[in-house]
């Protein structure tokens, strides 16, 4: 039986007072998605209470519900992505079906178990956890695979004829810092948006492009590295891997070479010489800084990486949409990692 | 210290003390290479070790100028084939004379110290007129001059500019040199070489006795991807070769010395094991720490080029090595990039960027 719009969005909010029951009863939870994710229980802690989407408008979850569509059963594949994107998918999946199966991350369920399970509590019998969900015994409806490209492409070849899959993608944000912008009120958001899931989202900021010379672009990586060296501290980095630790090793080597950086506590900041393609630092709280003279040049520059950006915040929002994909989010520095909940994340293939 | 090398004679001077000297060179005329020595606390006046030549990572090549001199005086520039987003790195050079001459004197040594006449030397690839800022190809220019039989552009470089091997003129060469009774040399890379053998299929071009084939470089999307050992069983069937005639070179635009697997001429020599010229050092090293790794560990290759006059003398690569024996002596294992743990997170990486660019819907 189709439900209305309006059942649907009453479903969802139903799934955000589980998230919220889930938040107020977290202590276990922290320690297991710590463990899971690597993340500092900071990192969790901040995750946990600041970016779970647990505040909606109606306007906001009608859009969402608009994107999900209307299918029979959807089974959602969950990756190892940043933990509270479990409720936008399972929102997602939800406003699309009354018959919803999910199958978490093996290396980090936690969250949308505690999800699913607090769902149940409150009455919704329709969304259950399957970890051991078959893709290819999938026979009707949507599958939504959240993932890297090349597992998504996986998935699609087990996908039997008839089923759509929706793939979400990695994917990164870029900051734009217009020429009005006041370089420390940008660094502190910028800051916030880089620190949140250790820059692992994909809507983390891993390019910041600053409209001016580059000793305004010096002068926001040197913003920005006060920023992050204070949430070093307060916030601290979880583990890193070995071949990250390398990559930003190497990120630094290359910049300091090519013309500065800065290295932090547990943060690196590279700057580009004027005029030089950009270059992808790695996650882990490491942020590439160029200066563009235009915000043609700007967009010039990002070209090439175009087709990864999912968010660009900044402090003008109007001409960050000049800038950014037609697909992309636009957000204020400091809330890139807060899009509303109407539609997934990354709007790439909305 | 090439021409010692050529007469068998003692190096002139020992390779740590022209290393960091070469160092003090880039040093002293590059402000983002002593940049780099100050920030790893390296004091370039006091170097007396290569080890401690602070390396300059191969992306260095993409964001900036890596040259001492200025650039009006550059008469070639090499560029990579374009592993990362729209972005090439560039190798600039204000004299090809001494990559030739060491490329061409190591370059003899393991492909062609027993010929004792020109023979026919055929690249699979394009001539330099089309690719004039691939160091490879300029690199296998140079090997046709040396090594081989005059012969016109369109019957020597067998890639057209479109990208469309001449099998046809491939055939020719071989019919020419088998009723000579002339040994022939093979250049090319992995994936032309993959292309090559689905074109012929199940038809082989036996080759004259002595002949040699030189395959490097990886595959980077323009052709399936074959395990090495596979394509070199493939290769060795179609031209009727034995498996050791295959010899595998390894090299990168952000070098001027190539290193090679010694199977031509060394009978105990493993496959995969690629020899260094007196004049480089490629060692192995924690992608971490930089520190050389322990012997027969595995680690990322710290390359020191002497021939690197006028770039850098040290190059940090990306690409996974282990030594085998004694430098200079023995050699190294070449283990490809590391895979990697698993990505936590949908960040994205810069390969999925690319991938997502190949796929080239807009």
């Amino acid at each position: 039986m189709t439900r209305s719009a309006a059942e649907r969005i009453a479903d969802v909010r139903r799934l955000q007072k589980a998230a919220r029951n889930v938040i107020e009863h977290r202590a276990a939870l922290v320690a297991a998605i710590v463990e899971s994710t690597g993340l500092s229980p900071e990192g969790v802690e901040l995750g946990l209470t600041k970016h779970v989407e647990l505040h909606a408008h109606d306007a906001e979850l009608a859009a969402l519900v608009e994107r999900a569509g209307d299918v029979t059963r959807v089974a959602v594949v969950l990756s190892a992505n940043v933990f509270v994107g479990a409720l936008r998918a399972v929102a997602l999946a939800r406003a699309a079906s009354d018959d919803v199966v999910i199958r978490p991350s093996r290396r980090d369920p936690a969250f949308a178990q505690a999800l699913v399970e607090a769902a149940t509590d409150l009455g919704d019998t329709h969304v259950r956890i399957d970890d051991d969900l078959d893709i290819g015994s999938v026979e009707e409806g949507e599958i939504h695979v959240y993932g890297r490209d090349e597992t998504i492409a996986e998935m699609r070849k087990q996908t039997r004829p008839g089923v759509r899959l929706r793939g979400h993608g990695s994917g990164m944000g870029i900051a734009w810092i217009s020429a009005d912008a006041h370089l420390e009120k940008a660094a502190r958001g910028l800051a916030d948006d880089v620190v949140v899931f250790d820059q692992r989202g994909c809507l983390s900021p891993r390019i910041a492009l600053v409209l001016g010379d580059e000793a305004r672009a010096s002068a926001l990586a040197d913003a920005l590295h006060a920023e992050l060296e204070r949430l070093d501290v307060s916030i601290p980095r979880g583990a890193v891997p070995a071949d990250d630790r390398a990559a930003a090793g190497r990120y630094v080597a290359t910049m300091t070479y090519a013309c500065r950086a800065l290295v932090g506590t547990q943060h690196a900041i590279g700057i580009a010489p004027p005029g030089a393609p950009l270059v992808l630092p790695p996650p882990y709280r490491t942020v590439h800084v160029a200066a563009c003279s235009s915000i043609e040049e700007a967009a010039k520059l990002l070209a090439p990486l175009a087709k990864g950006v999912v968010t660009v915040g900044s402090d003008d929002a109007a001409s960050a949409r000049l800038l950014a994909p037609s697909w992309a989010r636009i957000a204020s520095l400091g809330r890139m990692q807060r899009p509303p909940l109407d539609g997934p994340v990354d709007l790439r293939d909305s | 210290m090439v021409a010692a090398f050529e007469a068998s004679a003692p190096a002139p001077e020992p390779f740590d003390l022209l290393a960091c000297d070469l160092a003090r060179h880039q040093a002293a005329h590059i402000e983002g290479y002593a940049r780099l020595c100050r920030a790893r606390g390296v004091d370039v006046a006091k170097l007396a070790s290569a080890d401690d030549i602070p390396a300059v990572p191969t992306d260095a090549f993409k964001v900036t100028r890596v040259a001492t001199f200025d650039a009006s005086e550059t008469v070639a520039t090499f560029r990579t084939s374009g592993t990362t987003i729209g972005t090439r790195g560039e190798h600039a050079l204000r004299d090809v004379s001494t990559y030739d001459a060491a490329a061409v004197a190591f370059g003899r040594h393991w492909l062609a110290r027993d010929l004792e006449r020109p023979v026919p030397v055929v690249v699979l690839g394009p001539s330099p007129e089309q690719a004039p800022d691939s160091s490879l190809v300029h690199m296998c220019a140079a090997f046709v001059r040396a090594f081989g039989h005059p012969a016109p552009a369109s019957t020597t470089y067998l890639i057209d500019a479109d990208g469309v091997l001449d099998v046809a003129a491939f055939d020719e060469r071989v019919a020419i040199a088998l009723a000579r009774v002339e040994p022939m040399l093979i250049l090319g890379t992995s994936f032309a070489f993959v292309h090559f053998v689905d074109a012929v299929g199940k038809a082989s071009f036996d080759l004259p006795r002595g002949s040699r084939v030189m395959q490097t470089g990886g595959y980077k999307g323009r052709s399936r991807e074959v395990p090495p050992e596979v394509l070199r069983a493939d290769l060795a069937r179609v031209f009727d070769l034995d498996v050791r005639s295959i010899v595998g070179e390894y090299g990168m635009t952000e070098l001027s010395s190539q290193f090679y697997e010694r199977t031509l001429f060394d009978d105990q020599s493993p496959l995969g094991v690629y020899a260094e010229p007196p004049w480089a050092r490629v060692v192995p090293v924690d992608p971490d720490t930089l520190a050389p790794v322990a012997d027969g560990a595995v680690g990322i290759a710290k390359i020191v080029d002497l021939m690197n006059v006028d770039s850098a003398v040290a190059v940090l690569t990306q690409d996974q090595v282990r030594r085998v024996g004694a430098t200079n002596s023995g050699g190294f294992e070449l283990l490809g990039r590391a895979a990697g743990a698993p990505p936590r997170g949908c960040s994205i990486a810069i390969d999925e960027i690319l991938g997502r660019a190949g796929s080239g819907s807009e």
